[in-house]
């Protein structure tokens, strides 16, 4: 089963405003894209497990053909940079993608 | 349809005024083919609330690129337009940077110019005086309604403007343009829309280029771009000869920090990108066609606003005992029990951040095997006063020291520490994220316009 840093070109997260992070997987081709698209790695159940989130705080999951990417967003537990918040940039909460298995 | 296709260039080379200085070959590489204006990104909400909250500026590069962008603008007649100055786009920011831009202009010997800026606070009593006659403040990102005790809790509040402020420093003649906050998209689209291109095109390009030269491949900061806006399309060219602006990259950059790859809002209305088109022209550049735009009525304007939490310092505590390791969330409780005992009755918040567990992420973080044979933990202690929160932050690090682990081996200290605690920023939160109606795309920026040079 290969993980998801051998399929994706990029693997990224930041903030979308001050209080959500949004997650990037953009694949080098259609292929690779539509495995892990189909395939439910990233579905938004699956998002929601790994990061032992409720579902409701994934406010936006999309497919996006057109740059072979899959895009979802989280709610932050607290907006960016409040005392406690460590990565106010959100630019490493991608971390737990980069070795997930893709079946 | 013009008879003969016309077209406006602009051109950008940092997407965050001050982090790194711009590449200077990939600008001087761009400047001399001339572009019809050059602008810049100085801030936005990214970092955080403390720098709106207390009026400080992140980067440390600020001076050299003001210096860059305004003798290589003026050498060649270029207009110069900054967004969101000194970080946060507070008063403070843009009267700083003005400052800062006419120091350059003297020192220089830069012939004579004329400079506008525009402000973008509001002051909390305006935003609560509206929510006590009954108007609603819906918080965006997850924001409850804003009250108006919350707006007047807020240090500072700013409200995001759209392209009109800079398009009335246009028609005034500035040659140098410093904007208060707002949104990163207008900058760019402003002069586009001004001379008559589409107006969805010209938000688009504004998108496209906002980060300068992460919209190509592969990743680079602080290079310079030119978007070209036609009647017809956007183009998108690097000038550092290692990248490329391609389909991908152009579609990838589309989805960059924001929610969706398909909206963009701005104060006016909302950008629709769901039917664009992308095509590698050249072994270079790529091409975007049609976005679409959604007027907005009424016209909503963003508001983001931070309150001060208190002073913070920050404490560094490494452990290396196996036991105590094993014995972490004992070794906090203790540290949090012997906090609780001191200064229980004190107004003050305590963090501890674990690295080694789940320092980053906190409760996003989905490892939970055996942490690794050291733990660094960061303390971070705020309260009202800067000698509270010292003394605050010190003791939380000494009961790391000074933990009592049963069946402990360890009887001279059970962590090892730093020298002294560190003072850092202020602690502030952003508790003004919400949206609120105007009338009139100019109400909340006033513009001034002054002379600069010798």
């Amino acid at each position: 089963m290969p993980k998801l840093h051998e399929l994706a070109k990029t693997i990224r997260s930041k903030n979308a405003g001050v209080n959500q992070i949004t997650f990037d997987v953009i694949f080098p081709d259609a292929a690779s894209y539509a495995r892990v698209r189909d395939g439910g790695a990233l579905s938004s159940k699956a998002v929601a497990a790994l990061f032992r989130i409720p579902p409701e705080r994934i406010t936006d999951h999309v497919t996006f053909d057109l740059a072979n990417a899959i895009k979802f967003t989280i709610l932050r537990a607290k907006p960016s940079g409040s005392p406690g918040d460590w990565d106010i940039l959100g630019c490493q909460a991608y971390g737990p993608l980069v070795d997930l298995d893709v079946p | 349809m013009p008879a003969t296709r016309r077209e406006m260039r602009i051109m950008i080379s940092t997407g965050h005024l001050g982090t790194a200085p711009s590449g200077a070959e990939s600008f001087l590489a761009a400047i001399d083919t001339m572009p019809d204006y050059l602008v810049a990104d100085g801030g936005s909400s990214d970092p955080g609330p403390v720098y709106l909250g207390s009026n400080s500026v992140l980067g440390q590069f600020v001076e050299e690129e003001l210096e860059l962008f305004l003798v290589e603008s003026r050498k060649r007649g270029i207009p110069l337009i900054i967004g969101s100055a000194g970080d946060s786009g507070s008063n403070h920011g843009v009267d700083e940077t003005v400052r800062q831009l006419r120091a350059i202009a003297e020192r220089d010997r830069i012939p004579r110019f004329r400079i506008g800026w525009f402000y973008s606070e509001v002051p909390g009593e305006a935003v609560a005086a509206r929510i006590a006659g009954g108007e609603r403040l819906p918080g965006l990102g997850g924001f409850p309604d804003l009250t108006a005790e919350e707006a007047l809790r807020a240090s500072r509040i700013v409200a995001v403007a759209g392209v009109e402020p800079f398009m009335q420093l246009l028609d005034a003649g500035c040659d140098v343009i410093v904007g208060g906050r707002c949104g990163d998209v207008c900058f760019t689209a402003a002069p586009c829309i001004r001379a008559g291109f589409p107006v969805a095109l010209a938000y688009h390009m504004g998108k496209m280029i906002e980060c300068a030269s992460l919209v190509a491949e592969p990743f680079m900061g602080k290079e310079a771009i030119i978007g070209t806006i036609t009647d017809e399309d956007i183009r998108i060219t690097p000038y550092h000869p290692g990248q490329r602006v391609t389909v991908a990259s152009a579609a990838g950059h589309s989805m960059y920090e924001r929610e969706t790859p398909y909206f963009e809002h701005a104060l006016g209305g909302v950008l629709d990108m769901r039917a664009c088109r992308y095509e590698e022209m050249d072994a270079r550049s790529t091409r975007i066609s049609g976005a679409r735009f959604i007027p907005d009525d009424p016209l909503t304007v963003k508001l983001e606003g931070a309150r001060k939490v208190g002073e913070r310092y920050m404490g560094i505590v490494g452990i290396r005992d196996p036991h105590v390791i094993r014995n972490l969330d004992a070794a906090i409780a203790w540290c949090r029990s012997a906090v609780a005992r001191q200064f229980g009755t004190t107004e003050h918040e305590l963090h501890v951040h674990v690295f080694g567990r789940n320092g980053v992420l906190g409760d996003l973080e989905p490892y939970s095997g055996p942490p690794p044979h050291e733990v660094c933990l960061v303390i971070e202690g705020l309260a009202a006063t800067d000698r509270l929160a010292h003394k605050l932050t010190d003791f939380a690090v000494r009961m790391f020291f000074l933990a009592r682990i049963p069946g402990s081996k360890g009887s001279s200290g059970l962590a090892a520490t730093t020298k002294e605690t560190m003072r850092s920023s202020p602690g502030f939160v952003w508790n003004v994220n919400h949206t609120m109606r105007i009338g009139d795309p100019m109400e909340l920026f006033p513009v001034h316009v002054g002379e600069a040079g010798v």
